[in-house]
């Protein structure tokens, strides 16, 4: 599904949906430039990264990867994410 | 190891003992202690029309709603998002009891040295039900995560020590309305067996669509329509109970420990039983009450004539009520005629595992402040009780004694002494 090409989850969005779905306050600065320390260090535990999982699965309509429900920091998910996205797996 | 360990604390005549020394309260009266003691202590009634939504049309109208309640005043968004109503009031209460006891991190000693239990039987009904709604409705994909933990009963005592790094001995007690009692009676034993502190009571939060309807099946479910007739136990008006929100949390610690780091001890958890004589069999909870009535006696080192206040669990089903009067009767001998009898939660209603947990904050307040709180609603008791009607009665109650029954036969009794009070083998 090549019209998938556009879709990429920022850091800002990624914020968003942490206070959406996990109430997990988290400046978007903040996150952009702490990307790489663990989820636990902004209070997101694993059922709450479940969440956002299952939000960008909706939102976008496909199946993500099973690793990004493990995945440990805002780096390494958005990476996983975006990479899957652009090949529409 | 971080440094030497506190040696364990032990009272000189070598036992531990677990004293209350914080109180939270979240109930129809209002949230905190000092609303809800002034409204109880004035015999204030909060029983009113059900307003929740979803919940106008049900054949339920009157309940004791807690309004005004704003849980993000003291909890984290993170915790809200993932929890029930039920839960929001647990953590809003054990940081209510922590504050109230002066329990700040500085007194954690070590995570593993404060433990959290409670009792629940309702669990998230709320969260429950919204997500089963967006299953059904919508897809699987349409329910969230928390779902897995939200509606379990367990959920409030996972949280509480989540929120606060609380690592000690934790646990839920599932055992009907009298569970109120028999966690607290858990959390004592913890501390008698080494845990300095434990967070321990109640919470509820039955008042929503799915909620009630489980809880029209049953028979002692008051259905009238004015609040100020809904529930009247010991009286010829007797017509079931009416339910409530809310609850409480102690803080319960070791009496040596509480005394090391400043704390005021308030009462002692002296004794505790219980027995379960069957769903709805009231003519045999008579029994079953007097025996958990004795045994928390003799636990406790009390005679019956040393019992200064009785918190009745006051059903308010004439069956049960003169099953009540009966076991006081029973266990107490002649003292229960004279024993001033109390049932507070006619002015917020029966909070369910939450509500003999309000009754022992009550008792706590009521042997603080030398005051017997009133039963609100209740006027020409049938019973040969002396149930403390109308108005508050000024008295130096020292020893309470707080039952609870539940509607699946469980029925407890707990005894609190006023202050640090060592068993009364030399009384």
């Amino acid at each position: 599904m090549t019209d998938q090409l556009d879709y990429q989850v920022t850091v800002e969005e990624l914020a968003a949906l942490m206070k959406r779905t996990a109430g997990v306050h988290v400046d978007p600065v903040t996150l952009r430039q702490q990307a790489d320390d663990g989820f636990d260090t902004f209070g997101l535990d694993s059922l709450g990264l479940l969440g956002i999982v299952a939000e960008l699965e909706k939102r976008y309509g496909l199946g993500l990867p099973e690793q990004a429900e493990r995945c440990k920091t805002p780096a390494d998910f958005l990476a996983l994410i975006n990479g899957a996205l652009k090949t529409g797996v | 190891m971080s440094g030497p360990q506190r040696a364990r604390h032990h009272q000189q005549d070598g036992r531990r003992r677990a004293v209350v020394t914080g109180l939270g309260v979240v109930s129809p009266h209002g949230i905190g202690v000092e609303t809800f003691w002034k409204a109880v202590a004035d015999g204030t009634s909060s029983l009113g029309p059900v307003t929740r939504e979803g919940c106008e049309d049900m054949p339920l109208r009157v309940a004791g709603e807690v309004r005004g309640f704003d849980a993000a005043e003291t909890v984290e968004g993170r915790y809200l998002v993932q929890t029930d109503r039920f839960t929001h009031f647990a953590l809003s209460a054990t940081q209510l009891a922590l504050d109230d006891a002066r329990f700040g991190r500085a007194d954690v000693e070590s995570p593993f040295s404060v433990g959290v239990v409670t009792a629940a039987g309702s669990g998230g009904g709320e969260f429950g039900q919204r997500e089963l709604q967006n299953l059904w409705g919508q897809g699987s994909r349409y329910v969230g995560p928390y779902q897995s933990i939200a509606w379990f009963y367990a959920a409030s005592t996972g949280q509480i020590s989540i929120r606060n790094d609380f690592k000690g001995p934790c646990g839920v007690v599932a055992a009907d309305e009298a569970g109120g009692l028999d966690a607290l009676a858990h959390a004592a034993l913890s501390v008698r067996n080494g845990t300095d502190t434990v967070v321990c009571g109640a919470t509820e939060a039955p008042l929503a669509p799915y909620s009630i309807v489980c809880q029209l099946g049953y028979p002692e479910l008051s259905r009238a329509t004015e609040a100020d007739r809904a529930y009247r136990p010991f009286t010829s008006a007797a017509c079931g109970f009416a339910p409530a929100e809310g609850g409480a949390v102690l803080v319960v610690e070791e009496a040596e420990a509480a005394r090391d780091r400043g704390a005021e001890v308030r009462a002692t958890v002296a004794g505790h039983a219980a027995t379960f004589t069957g769903p709805s069999r009231w003519a045999e909870s008579r029994q079953g009450l007097a025996h958990a009535i004795e045994g928390a006696l003799a636990e406790a080192g009390c005679r019956p004539e040393e019992v200064d206040v009785v918190f009745a669990d006051a059903l308010g089903v004439p069956e049960a009520d003169r099953a009540e009067a009966l076991a006081l009767a029973d266990a107490l001998g002649a003292h229960a005629r004279r024993v001033p009898v109390t049932a507070p939660k006619t002015g917020t209603g029966r909070a369910y595992c939450a509500a003999p947990v309000l009754d022992v904050a009550t008792a706590v307040l009521a042997m603080e402040h030398g005051l017997i709180p009133p039963t609100p609603h209740v006027v020409d008791v049938c019973h040969d009780l002396d149930v403390v009607a109308g108005r508050a009665r000024p008295a130096e109650p020292r020893t309470a004694l707080i039952l609870g029954r539940g509607l699946m036969g469980s029925n407890s009794a707990l005894v609190l002494r006023q202050g640090d009070a060592a068993p009364s083998a030399d009384r």
